[in-house]
């Protein structure tokens, strides 16, 4: 197998993580008309929670479980008591209180684990490799691969297919018709806002075995989470998947082409796509 | 009388050029806090004239480091020329830049800036052979201010610097308040307001924003360069994401109403990060509390603070209208 | 015969298949009123889009005073004198009523604001317009007071003075009465009406009342096209008109 192939499907691993981890950033910008600076630091704070269970007599999978609902719990109280009262706000504020909450999240973290960072090993089950031709990949990486993957199909089903979904689709094309239809649309916000947000918690509890956990990751993760978005299309859960694939993927192409060129092409896609076609190259138009 | 209220925001500035020494001990602390004064205005005129959020201006305070840096190390030019040199470096930057991001509004722009500053980080950290890289551009020298060989001012030590940055500082204070006060600044706040109807009445909103930027660029270039001739290094740090964020930061804490309200943000930034990063190392979770108070209940930063403050100590007169534009009474 | 000073000739405007403007011709005479209206659908809010600047035409061309606009964005039509107000206000909210002004009167000679170095108030000629504005519009009384801050009726009036500003010769009016009280609206009426002697007014509106009262031609517009054109009486009486509107007129409030 060429290392091009092998490549590819690291790019989809990690594609298929970027998607988890933007998603949520995604739809809530569809829904809210507003970008929350923040959403990295619940990605990191998901690494960190996942690496105290991990570590502790719960495991692994415990981790997996509990991280998006203690992330979302997070979220939800951020929700209720900060950002509640700044929608209505000029989009400046969105940004500024945000960039607050992760600053605070990010020392919040080193003063609780130290400004080093942690390793994760993932469980025992999915410890070691496959052989793949003449290369070996991490058998923790196919199952983020299978895991994520249904992790997709489960919120397609939940956005398609359920009443909730329907009305997150039309709560981000009028908030106001939403409650004229006596929908209490404060608690619809508030259950996506933690539902994203934990989701991207979850997102980076599965890339703690792989990255480890960083008090900086936080802002990494934020920047990847916007060029997904922008590339893909914000405010769409395709966008989301299309945009996460195509940054993974070409990231890790990248990184036997040229490596110190993957971060510059990342963001060179995301300025292009701005450029030309901000709708996004999967969204909606 | 009408001349002072003129010119209260410079008399301000000189004020506090004035205070700087007595109240700190450190001349390069002193230094660090106008320098990031003029950074802060830069990002003022963007964000509390224009309405524009940019992300993007660590871009100029850093080619403005790396231009005094490359052009006093390998150059040997008169301290007024790297500055202006500086200047025009972060200027052109900002045309080129603002050319691009203002194409799109809103997040989009302010994400567009944010995407542009990691391209320029990013060849800041490959072009080593110019910049150097990780470590940058090491041993800066710092003449002293003279003209045809003969020494106007020196520069040697801290508190030497200082008063000629302190000089700088104070005409590119009156400057920019001058730019902002004129017909030019006007226009930019009814473009912050409301941007259909200032294209609409027949304004190019487009140039507009760019002449901002441009202006914006250069004084963020000249904040970059001085900063590099301070610590005798043109670090990497100054292009990088964080260096963007925290002007921002600094401006929106001072108050995006007035101008010398960055001179409080960038003066508040400065030292309470001295101050309070001996004293516990997590001093940003503090910041970070701060951004969030401020979003909440103090949109108008320290500066809008303070004014309603003294709103409520002065003596009850006929309530003015807190909204209405000030007008100028001709002299 | 009087030449038109707004010549808008077989302008059409599609939105993929849809065809929301389908062959307009529009002749405005100088100094007239001249109605547009028709039922929800017909596409008056497209051609004054079309013709403020705010959407580009796919076909057709766009004249005024003779010098063709066709493609000019929208704030350098200002510039060949044609402004327009909003149908949904849309003033400098924080800036007093008399710099709203002064930016409009400004914006006709927009070069000028481009000085970094002069004040506002040594470009004269922009704030002696303001003073006699703000007496038409009968808010000098508040001429200080913030945009944001007046009550919905002199809002309006100010809509249609920042237009007036900048001595256009033709101003598209989108809407003024909406949502407007009785009083206001009389005061509208003849404020509109007297535009005539200096400018020529090209309105839309849903309001039968004022149309009827203050146009001096109305043309009726259907499914994107130009249904009949004439005078007030003509049009009142028209059996076309009134099988179009079928219950979509409206009598006094906006629809």
């Amino acid at each position: 197998m060429s290392i091009y192939l092998l490549q590819i499907i690291n790019g989809i691993g990690i594609g298929m993580l970027y998607f988890l981890m933007s998603v949520g950033l995604s739809i809530i910008f569809g829904l809210l008309g507003f970008v929350n600076f923040a959403h990295g630091a619940f990605f990191m704070l998901g690494a960190y929670i996942c690496f105290e269970i991990s570590g502790s007599a719960l495991g692994f999978w415990w981790a997996l479980i509990l991280v998006p609902l203690i992330v979302g719990a997070f979220a939800w109280l951020t929700e209720k008591f900060l950002l509640r009262y700044i929608y209505q706000l000029p989009h400046g504020f969105h940004i500024l209180l945000t960039l607050g909450v992760a600053l605070v999240l990010q020392e919040a973290v080193i003063v609780w684990w130290g400004p080093i960072g942690k390793e994760i090993a993932p469980p025992a089950l999915l410890e070691g490799v496959v052989v793949l031709g003449s290369f070996v990949y991490p058998i923790y990486r196919l199952f983020v691969i299978a895991f994520t993957a249904l992790m997709a199909l489960l919120l397609w089903w939940l956005l398609d297919g359920t009443r909730l979904g329907s009305i997150v689709r039309a709560g981000s094309e009028s908030t106001e018709m939403v409650s004229l239809l006596g929908i209490n649309i404060n608690r619809i916000i508030s259950l996506i806002f933690t539902l994203g947000t934990g989701i991207a918690g979850m997102a980076g509890a599965l890339a703690a075995p792989i990255r480890g956990a960083e008090p900086f990751m936080g802002v990494e993760a934020l920047g990847i989470a916007f060029v997904v978005v922008v590339t893909g299309g914000m405010g769409s859960f395709g966008g989301a998947l299309g945009g996460g694939l195509l940054i993974g993927i070409v990231q890790s192409l990248m990184s036997t082409i040229w490596p110190e060129g993957a971060h510059l092409m990342i963001y060179v896609a995301m300025a292009a796509v701005m450029l030309l076609r901000p709708s996004g190259l999967f969204g909606r138009g | 009388m009408n001349l002072l209220t003129h010119y209260r925001y410079t008399l301000l500035a000189i004020a506090t050029v004035l205070l700087l020494p007595v109240m700190l001990s450190s001349g390069s602390l002193a230094t660090e806090v106008l320098i990031f004064a003029l950074a802060s205005l830069g990002c003022n005129l963007l964000l509390g004239y224009t309405g524009l959020m940019s992300f993007g201006q660590g871009i100029f305070l850093g080619l403005g480091s790396y231009t005094a840096g490359l052009s006093l190390l390998h150059m040997r030019v008169p301290l007024l020329v790297a500055l202006l040199a500086a200047m025009v470096v972060g200027a052109v930057a900002a045309a080129a830049v603002g050319w691009l991001s203002i194409r799109r509004r809103g997040i989009y722009f302010a994400l567009l800036t944010l995407a542009l500053g990691q391209m320029f980080y990013f060849l800041a950290y490959t072009l080593k052979d110019i910049t150097g890289g990780d470590n940058g551009l090491l041993n800066i020298p710092r003449p002293q201010l003279s003209v045809f060989n003969t020494t106007l001012l020196p520069t040697a030590t801290q508190w030497q610097y200082y008063g000629f940055v302190a000089l700088v500082f104070v005409v590119a204070f009156t400057l920019i308040q001058r730019v902002a006060d004129s017909v030019l600044g006007r226009t930019l706040l009814a473009i912050r307001d409301n941007e259909t109807r200032a294209a609409a009445i027949g304004y190019n909103v487009k140039l507009f924003k760019l002449i901002a930027f441009t202006i914006s660029g250069a004084i963020t270039g000249l904040a970059g360069a001085l900063y590099a001739i301070l610590i005798g290094v043109a670090p990497l740090s100054s292009i990088e994401y964080q260096a963007s964020e925290s002007i921002l930061i600094m401006t929106v804490i001072g108050g995006t109403g007035n101008l010398f309200a960055s001179v409080l943000g960038a003066g508040l930034y400065v030292l309470a990060g001295d101050w309070l990063s001996t004293l516990w190392p997590r001093w940003l979770m503090l910041l970070g509390i701060l951004l969030i108070v401020v979003s909440l209940y103090m949109q108008k930063g320290l500066w809008g603070l303070g004014a309603q403050l003294i709103d409520r100590l002065k003596p009850r007169r006929a309530p003015r209208d807190p909204s209405a534009v000030k007008r100028k009474q001709n002299p | 015969m009087t030449v038109a000073i707004l010549e808008a000739v077989n302008i059409v405007k599609r939105y993929g298949k849809f065809i929301a403007v389908n062959g307009i011709t529009l002749s405005v005479m100088p100094h007239t009123v001249h109605s547009v209206i028709g039922p929800n659908g017909a596409g008056k809010t497209t051609l004054f889009h079309a013709l403020t600047g705010a959407v580009p035409i796919n076909e057709g061309s766009i004249t005024v005073d003779g010098v063709v606009v066709s493609h000019l964005p929208g704030y350098k039509r200002v510039l060949k004198g044609l402004t327009r107000s909003f149908q949904v206000t849309s003033l400098f909210p924080n800036l007093s009523v008399h710099e709203n002004l002064r930016l409009a009167a400004q914006g006709r000679n927009p070069v000028q604001a481009l000085h970094l170095w002069r004040s506002a108030e040594s470009l004269t000629a922009a704030g002696e317009t303001v003073d006699i504005l703000l007496k038409r519009l009968n808010l000098s009384a508040v001429a200080t007071r913030a945009a944001g801050e007046l009550s919905h009726g002199q809002q309006r009036r100010l809509e249609v003075g920042m237009a007036m500003a900048g001595q256009p010769k033709v101003i598209l009016l989108d809407e003024p009465t909406s949502g407007m009280g009785i009083e206001d609206i009389g005061d509208m009426k003849r404020l509109i009406h007297d535009l005539r002697e200096e400018h020529t007014v090209v309105l839309i509106e849903h309001n039968m009342d004022i149309v009827m009262d203050i146009s001096d031609t109305v043309t009726v517009m259907q499914l994107g096209q130009v249904l009949v054109e004439g005078k007030p009486d003509e049009i009142r009486n028209d059996e076309r008109v009134r099988r179009a509107y079928l219950g979509s007129m409206t009598d006094g409030d906006s629809a």
